[in-house]
């Protein structure tokens, strides 16, 4: 129990001493920078998970042997009752050249010297798919709205939605294919063979669905626009390796945007078919495997984690019992193990931002114990005092301990406030900021966000007022406890 | 006059300078009582302020005992101790010992705010307002409440020490050289004050002096050398 001068004479001592506002201010600037920038942080990682969400399918069985069906695959894994659909894709690196018959045909004829004329390099993740298998596994039409969406908000031009997945015969659509009339203007455009007559003209081209951010550093949009696919392998297993490239040309469909930055950047679609028959799986081939590297699956909606996780087992056991005897056990993994090195990334980014910012408190604190403790110092005389008036050490320490607690409180509720209302205004702000002295604290274009992602958990900010002023009082407590073991008669004679 | 009202008995205080150990009482017995004023003579360094905060409990001795009212006290816990100090005794120093944040009307004040809770002060805080008001009218401060130390003289400031000494209804003033930081007319004033309110309210004074004159308006005088007292 205290008595009744260690609050009266804290306060008093606040409103005399003007330093203590430094510490109100070191503590509010604490807290403040702690809730906002932390806000931003939780709101980047939110959209960056949700983005990843949107870009991943509810499990995916993967490290499949490199002669997996599909077909057989398939069978076992629509079995389970919680799958509601399965697509097939094919995983290969390559590379995507534009054809420029006309444009570039007086570059690098002939020549093995790399173009560093512009920063696109050709390479992409090759994935194939199939369309509407791939649209049943959901995604993809919404990743082909988004895409000119993505261009449009940022660029002048007509960022036209693909048409691939709009398209009634089952065979196009399965290609990709754009209008042949598309086809036949990007042929005459480019200068390749094509039909005097655009009513002739037969489209021959499969398509491929290009990320925004590839699109956005091409330069262009143009429908049809043609592309000679390359991608490699090596065979021979016991003198040199042998290397084998393969290529396909075929004719832009659309543009897409996932939400990933990696997905969007380095990825391309195109049909499964075009992708097998590159590899050597021709589907007219006699004795070819509609081979597949991962299977996408689409689980019944409204599963908890758990029913999500048990799915995932059973499928493994199912795909396991499916494959050759003696093949690798597959791995089927949900959409957090899908992105586990860059989930895990963020997260350590966040623990790392988290562990600075609590740096950036105990600075604060520090200002805290450094004003108390030049008091203490200032105020050994009033410590002799209020002894002498009666005064226990408990409540004369507690004067000290008051005051730090009073700090803190000070300090946390005006932190915040300003963070609440910095984070509710944090793109009005940075707007007006940019506006006027062209100074842009959170980047937008930076990260490809239409504004600054700001989410303000409350329960991190209380967290956060709880720490500070725990973290205020037991700093507070070493100058107080001080002040209570200081001998009141030394204290009386100080000068 | 003959209830006790402070007493050292064979009372020992010895400081420790590194490793030396400095006696400075030395088996001091002294009893005032209720009513009584003493004037405490001696060279500087001869004990008389540390005899002081012994017996007002500020200061711990060394061996022998604090009674107040025949009560033995040094040896309780040190709340109690506190508690004590602020019921039974009030110090008037040399140097006012005045909080300079604080007017003097809360300077005053602040001594009832000892050993109260501050919800329970919060209770009778209207009426301890009013006691201090009065308490500085009574020592003539009435138009100095909200003046701080200071813009006060030298005798006002002592006058608010000796209210705020008195706030707590002691059985006994300590007093350590209280004129002695004042011209001869302000001294006069206060020692004039201090005695009248020593017959009102019949306090046991015992007065830390070296002025002969003061001294010999006291009932009795005890002179210290060498941290004794002379016979």
């Amino acid at each position: 129990m205290i008595d009744a001068f260690s609050p009266y004479v804290a306060w008093r001592y606040l409103l005399t001493r003007r330093i203590n506002l430094l510490a109100v201010g070191g503590v509010m600037f604490a807290v403040w920078a702690i809730l906002l920038v932390d806000s931003v942080f939780t709101g980047f990682v939110s959209q960056i998970r949700s983005d990843v969400r949107a870009s991943a399918c509810d499990l995916m069985v993967t490290e499949l042997p490199h002669d997996a069906s599909y077909e057989a695959l398939r069978a076992a894994i629509e079995a389970d009752a919680d799958v509601v659909a399965t697509a097939p894709r094919l995983r290969h690196h390559g590379m995507l050249q534009q054809v420029r018959v006309r444009a570039g045909s007086a570059r690098n004829q002939g020549s093995s010297q790399v173009d560093f004329d512009h920063t696109a390099n050709g390479f992409a993740l090759l994935i194939g798919i199939d369309p509407a298998r791939e649209e049943a596994i959901g995604g993809l039409r919404q990743w082909l709205v988004r895409g000119p969406e993505e261009l449009a908000q940022r660029y002048p031009g007509d960022f036209w939605p693909s048409p691939a997945l709009d398209e009634t015969d089952a065979g196009r659509k399965g290609r990709l294919a754009m209008p042949d009339a598309d086809e036949w203007r990007a042929r005459r455009r480019a200068g390749l063979a094509h039909e005097p007559d655009v009513a002739n003209q037969r489209g021959a081209w499969p398509g491929v669905l290009l990320g925004w951010q590839r699109i956005r550093r091409l330069g262009w949009f143009a429908r049809s626009e043609p592309f000679d696919v390359v991608c490699a392998s090596f065979t021979g297993g016991d003198g040199d390796a042998v290397l084998h490239t393969h290529s396909a040309r075929v004719g832009f469909a659309g543009v897409f945007a996932t939400g990933s930055r990696a997905a969007d950047e380095g990825m391309a679609l195109l049909p499964i078919e075009t992708l097998r028959t590159m590899l050597g799986h021709d589907a007219a081939d006699p004795g070819s495997v509609d081979v597949v590297t991962d299977v996408a699956v689409r689980l019944r909606p409204g599963l908890g984690a758990a029913a999500v996780a048990a799915a995932g087992a059973r499928l493994r056991d199912r795909v396991n019992a499916a494959l050759p005897p003696g093949s690798p056990s597959c791995l089927v993994a949900d959409w957090e193990q899908q992105n586990v090195t860059f989930l895990s990334a963020v997260a350590h980014e966040q623990g790392m931002m988290q562990f600075v910012l609590f740096v950036v408190m105990l600075v604060a604190a520090f200002v805290i114990y450094a004003t108390l403790h030049m008091m203490v110092v200032q105020k050994v005389k009033d410590i002799g005092i209020l002894a002498a008036i009666g005064g226990s050490p408990r409540s004369v320490g507690a004067v000290f301990l008051l005051g730090g607690l009073a700090v803190a409180l000070f300090g946390t509720a005006l932190g915040l406030g300003v963070g609440v209302l910095s984070a509710a205004n944090l793109n009005a702000a940075n707007e007006w900021m940019y506006a006027n002295f062209q100074l842009e604290l959170f980047p937008r274009r930076l990260f490809d966000l239409r504004e600054v992602p700001c989410r303000l958990e409350p329960s991190w900010a209380a967290t956060v007022a709880v720490g500070a002023i725990a973290l205020a009082v037991v700093v507070a407590a070493v100058p107080a406890r001080k002040a209570a073991r200081m001998n009141p008669v030394l204290c009386l004679a100080h000068e | 006059m003959n209830e006790t009202a402070l007493q050292a008995v064979a009372v020992h205080k010895r400081y420790r300078l590194g490793r030396q150990e400095i006696p400075v009482l030395r088996g001091v017995d002294l009893a005032v009582a209720r009513g009584e004023t003493v004037a405490l003579l001696g060279a500087s360094g001869a004990g008389k302020s540390t005899l002081l905060h012994v017996l007002g409990l500020l200061d711990a001795p060394s061996a022998g005992e604090i009674r107040f009212d025949g009560r033995r006290v040094d040896d309780l816990p040190v709340r109690e101790r506190a508690a004590l100090r602020h019921r039974h005794v009030g110090f008037v120093f040399q140097f006012y010992h005045l909080i300079p944040e604080l007017t003097a009307l809360q300077n005053v004040l602040l001594a009832q705010m000892m050993a109260i809770s501050p919800l329970a002060y919060w209770r009778v805080r209207k009426q301890a307002r009013a006691d201090a008001e009065a308490m500085l009218e009574r020592v003539g401060l009435q138009d100095r409440l909200r003046h701080r130390p200071t813009e006060l003289s030298g005798g006002e400031r002592q006058r608010v020490a000796i209210a705020r000494a008195l706030m707590a209804s002691p059985q006994a003033l300590l007093a350590d050289e209280p004129t002695g930081n004042l011209d001869s007319h302000t001294a006069a004033g206060v020692c004039e004050l201090l005695f009248d309110i020593q017959r009102q309210r019949g306090l046991a004074l015992l007065l830390v002096t070296h002025d002969e004159g003061l001294a010999r308006r006291c009932h009795r005088t005890v002179r210290m050398k060498d941290g004794v007292v002379e016979r």
